[in-house]
């Protein structure tokens, strides 16, 4: 009885177009499209960029100084530039706010003779501090120019240039990169598992309870001969089903965008990806989510039970949603490990489990204990949700 | 047969409910001490006026609502003792009665003969039969949301026969209805009598009831005001008309 309330349930959801949109078609297309749409229009901008001629004035009474010789011999490759020289600053300021001119460098007249008794010159840059690309290029040119100088002294001074480094560091990183990454990116994982299992439960949710209020059939649903817990379980796998396949969907779309847009130029990075699209790590991954889901259903329905209408159901789940986010949050927190508290704190037992699993440094125990107290969580809501679902005040509208 | 001894229903009110209908008490009474007896083969009216009980006294025979004190036999059946064996021998249509408006016609009645545990030669042989009955093999495979009023309401009709119940609870079910779609259901109260079904419906309709009933009870602020055959009513008439003899009835016991 519960399968064919689950087969109808399930039919009856899958023509639904709101559902469709929240469960697939979202989760599906959101990370090629945003991945996609940052892709381009950061590559656009940073081509643009690199391939803008800046033209540069150099200020100073002495038109043949090192600064401008040096400045004039930087490649190309760090950026195109014509240089113009003045002598004065006169009419400056609105030639580079009318962007006529986009970066000016004002050289001390004995620039050459400061730098020979290895002084510091003062070299001031004007410039349109909206324009960020620029003070980047700037901070290009002065660095290389810089370099050379301090080379050119330590050479003439005969010195070694361990004078101005008295420390060498040496890391020896005992953690492995998978691990690095994976706590790094691993907390972002079940992050958007909740996200979208959330939403990819709510709408068949409130579909499949306040839909029912609303429409009126539930009353004559209600008149069969089929228990009211099976009633709710048939109704429920449809809700977690589709929380999972938002989910997934999510994940599924997520690594095409980045294998589509060749975002991941790390070999370690794209290792960690390839460790999660294993088979026993999705079936694992989907074990531990299976509780998280129930739960999430087990929530919602008393909610959408006592809703009257589809939009009361949403705004009651929408604040639901913020909250749930959170504990979510807290995997992408650093410092924060699983742990015999953590453990049994629901959503974030599951958001830390996941994060150890894909770095790899999952302790068994804690794992499953994460687990179990997270059926015990989402086994309590279901309670709950029956209990809701059997009260009068609820079902009749 | 249904058989309906002194049943009371509360609702517990909450605290926006008390404060909406300006009172202090913590439930409200919808009926009380309601008996009636429905026998095979005769159609049992439930009249009175909007808000009178004849919903949830009806809700209370179909299992959706348990009575606070009192019991209901389903065909000798306790329908709170034994609530799903009851409901297997009930059919339920209510005017206002929704149907899945993402399903055909035939998924929505396939999906109830299963949960009716209908067996599949039944169902086939019912379903052929109630199809003809009502004219509905044009539209079995359209899907509910894009029929007419009419269609639907056929539909319903089919949903709650499927089961071959021997006990039909209808209430108001002609509330909204064009009498061409109304008239289908008249003819389905009368042909499920003809068939030996215990029927009981509720109406403040009084031209169907005419038509209609063998047995009627008249339901007031909750409890029944008047309870007798629809001959000894119509003999015992102090006033001109059917529609004026009930008012009558309701005035006396305001």
């Amino acid at each position: 009885m519960i399968f064919t309330i689950f087969k109808k349930e399930l039919k009856d959801t899958l023509r639904d177009r709101r559902t469709i949109i929240a469960m697939i078609v979202v989760p599906v297309l959101v990370f090629p499209i945003i991945l996609g749409l940052t892709t381009t229009v950061t590559k656009y901008f940073d081509d643009k960029q690199k391939e803008e001629v800046l033209k540069i004035a150099v200020i100073s009474t002495a038109i043949d100084n090192q600064f401008t010789q040096r400045l004039s011999s930087i490649p190309e490759s760090f950026g195109p530039k014509t240089i113009i020289f003045r002598e004065d600053t006169l009419g400056l300021k609105e030639e580079i706010s009318q962007d006529s001119i986009q970066l000016a460098f004002v050289i001390p007249a004995d620039f050459d003779q400061q730098q020979e008794s290895n002084q510091q010159s003062t070299i001031q840059i004007y410039h349109k501090g909206v324009n960020i690309g620029n003070k980047a290029r700037v901070r290009t040119y002065l660095s290389e120019i810089e370099n050379t100088i301090l080379q050119e002294r330590f050479e003439r001074l005969n010195l070694d240039t361990k004078l101005i480094e008295p420390l060498n560091e040496e890391y020896i990183d005992i953690s492995s990169e998978k691990e690095v990454i994976g706590k790094m990116a691993g907390g972002f994982l079940p992050y958007l598992f909740i996200i979208f299992g959330f939403i990819g439960c709510m709408y068949p949710a409130i579909d499949l309870f306040t839909g029912e209020k609303e429409r009126k059939t539930l009353e004559t649903l209600l008149t069969t001969p089929v228990p009211r817990w099976k009633i709710l379980v048939g109704k429920m796998m449809v809700i977690v089903l589709s929380g999972i396949a938002a989910a997934s969907f999510a994940l599924i779309g997520m690594f095409v965008g980045l294998r589509a847009f060749d975002l991941v130029d790390s070999p370690e990075l794209l290792a960690v990806i390839d460790g999660i699209l294993t088979p026993t790590f999705i079936l694992s991954l989907l074990l531990l989510l299976l509780p998280l889901t129930i739960f999430f259903a087990g929530i919602m329905i008393p909610a959408t039970i006592y809703a009257k209408s589809f939009k009361e159901a949403q705004s009651v789940l929408t604040p639901v949603n913020f909250i749930i986010m959170l504990p979510a949050l807290v995997g992408l927190l650093p410092g924060i490990e699983l742990d015999y508290i953590t453990a049994f704190i629901p959503i974030v037992n599951i958001v830390l489990a996941t994060k150890e699993m894909v770095a790899g440094t999952i302790d068994p125990v804690l794992m499953i204990i994460s687990f179990m107290s997270m059926v015990g969580f989402a086994a309590l809501s279901v309670l709950f949700s029956f209990k809701r679902f059997g009260k009068e005040s609820n079902i009749i509208s | 047969m249904i058989q309906v001894e002194n049943i009371r229903k509360e609702f517990e009110l909450t605290k926006k409910q008390q404060k909406e209908n300006n009172t202090s008490d913590k439930v409200a009474l919808a009926v009380e001490n309601v008996s009636f007896e429905c026998q095979p083969g005769r159609i049992f009216s439930l009249l009175g006026p909007n808000g009178a009980g004849k919903t949830t006294t009806l809700r209370m025979l179909a299992g959706i609502l348990k009575p606070t004190q009192g019991t209901i036999k389903i065909n000798g059946i306790d329908i709170q003792k034994q609530p799903n064996e009851a409901k297997k021998v009930i059919g339920f249509l209510t005017g206002s009665t929704g149907l899945y408006e993402r399903l055909t016609a035939n998924e929505i009645i396939a999906y109830f003969a299963k949960l009716y545990g209908v067996s599949d030669a039944d169902f086939e042989q019912r379903k052929e039969h109630l199809y003809t009955l009502l004219g509905m093999h044009d539209f079995q495979d359209k899907r509910i949301g894009r029929l007419s009023t009419g269609m639907k309401q056929k539909v319903s009709i089919a949903r709650t026969m499927i089961h071959d119940p021997e006990i039909v609870v209808f209430d108001e079910p002609t509330s909204g209805l064009d009498v061409i779609t109304a008239e289908n259901i008249i003819k389905l109260i009368s042909d499920c009598k003809t068939q030996g079904k215990t029927v009981i419906f509720s109406s403040h309709i009084m031209s169907e009831v005419d038509l209609l009933c063998d047995d009627l009870a008249i339901i007031h602020k909750g409890t029944i005001v008047h309870r007798s055959s629809m001959q000894e009513f119509r003999d015992n008439m102090q006033t001109h008309s059917l529609t004026a003899e009930f008012i009558r009835v309701i005035n006396e016991n305001n």
